[in-house]
């Protein structure tokens, strides 16, 4: 089995940082003087509803003993590169936000409850959550090749986070503290979630 | 020289080199009553001394209490809490609010002072119970938010990192005179509970 290193847990605090960045960074953006697949990889990045998806999936993998990242892998990665794709033919609706903070409330309760899914069910979260951050990946402007670049950017961006925090969070595996952090972090995820829900419903009403 | 630097951890450069990539507008006119942005949720749960004591009392009790208690308290009070925030943000109206916030300093901090141990359950409805009127309080507070998901990760993790400071003071509990700092933390913290619900503070 694969060991992580142990420097790689100290990846988290800066992954963390990521969702401070303001609201005017994560629209889309170019990064200035950033090439296309540099941007692409920015993308998810610096997306805080990605993030927190990203971050509860990592951690949901992880948190599976012993770590099995080919399989779940082997939905994600296709799907992902699927729904990308899709935003390409520009005949697929912008994804409604509450939607994706829906998944990440999803899997930051299966994070808070530490729940051992069966190899289906992770498929599915998989799938679901490539799905819903792909989508909400579409790039709006620049030639066929631009594009292409900066997809490739998000979809190799967006498998490798979540391969990343899946091994950062299966080296705790062995230690009740970290254990407990990741569950805490679920927990996080969760009031986050409801709260933004709460906002999202308020502009409805 | 050499041997310094080697023993800077790597991630330090990392850290500063995002600090670089941040907008000018994560940190502008927060003041200015634009509530957006991280900035601002991280500052709400800091400004009121009744939320402070309380959630630092959370962690308190939880690393006082030991085991189990020390994560599930404060996981169960961001989470109901959330619930209560997303009550007050949709106008949901809940009497006794004030009341209830005091009143949270005031049994939290006399559980901490009299070194109650409660079984788990009964702990984590009392510590759940309270949290309601907090996140209520903090929800129908909120105006407009410009980011409410920026605004919403600001706000919980300052609420987590005020449960971390108390479960810090908390570890404190191994030794003899640990045990009587903590006590004297509940003391003040009920202090501070009495004081809001008499309107004196």
């Amino acid at each position: 089995m694969f060991r992580p290193q142990p420097r790689l847990t100290g990846m988290l605090p800066v992954l963390g940082l990521f969702l401070t960045l303001s609201s005017t960074a994560h629209a889309h953006m170019t990064v200035e003087g950033a090439g296309e697949i540099v941007n692409g990889v920015l993308h998810p990045l610096l997306t805080p509803a990605h993030v927190l998806i990203l971050l509860a999936l990592g951690l949901l993998l992880g948190q599976r003993v012993p770590l099995d990242l080919k399989r779940p892998l082997r939905v994600f990665a296709p799907a992902s590169a699927l729904a990308l794709a899709l935003t390409t033919t520009g005949k697929i609706p912008s994804v409604y936000q509450p939607m994706l903070i829906g998944i990440a409330l999803c899997l930051g309760i299966l994070v808070g409850l530490a729940v051992k899914l069966p190899r289906l069910g992770s498929g599915v979260i998989c799938a679901v959550a490539a799905l819903g951050i792909g989508l909400d990946s579409a790039v709006e402007i620049g030639s066929s090749f631009t594009v292409f670049k900066t997809l490739f950017g998000t979809w190799l961006s967006l498998n490798v986070a979540v391969t990343y925090l899946a091994i950062c969070a299966s080296h705790g595996a062995d230690k009740p503290w970290a254990r407990t952090g990741i569950r805490v972090v679920g927990s996080w995820i969760i009031a986050i979630s409801l709260l933004v829900l709460a906002f999202s419903l308020r502009k409805i009403k | 020289m050499t041997t310094s630097l080697k023993r800077i951890p790597w991630q330090i450069p990392c850290l500063v080199l995002l600090v670089f990539l941040m907008p000018s507008t994560a940190s502008a006119h927060t003041e200015t009553g634009n509530v957006g942005g991280f900035l601002s949720g991280f500052k709400h749960p800091l400004t009121g001394l009744d939320h402070i004591v309380a959630m630092v009392a959370v962690g308190l009790w939880g690393a006082f209490l030991g085991g189990r208690a020390m994560w599930t308290l404060p996981v169960v009070f961001p989470v109901v809490m959330a619930f209560g925030g997303a009550a007050g943000v949709l106008g949901i109206p809940l009497p006794g609010v004030e009341t209830g916030i005091a009143l949270s300093g005031i049994i939290l901090g006399l559980m901490v002072a009299f070194a109650a141990r409660p079984p788990l359950w009964v702990a984590a409805v009392i510590v759940g119970f309270f949290a309601i009127f907090h996140g209520h309080a903090h929800g129908s507070e909120l105006p407009e938010a410009a980011n409410p998901l920026t605004y919403a990760v600001g706000f919980v993790i300052s609420t987590g990192l005020l449960h971390l400071s108390g479960i810090a003071f908390g570890l404190l509990v191994k030794w003899p005179w640990g045990r009587i700092a903590i006590r004297t933390g509940g003391v003040a913290i009920a202090a501070i509970g009495f004081g809001f619900l008499f309107k004196i503070i």
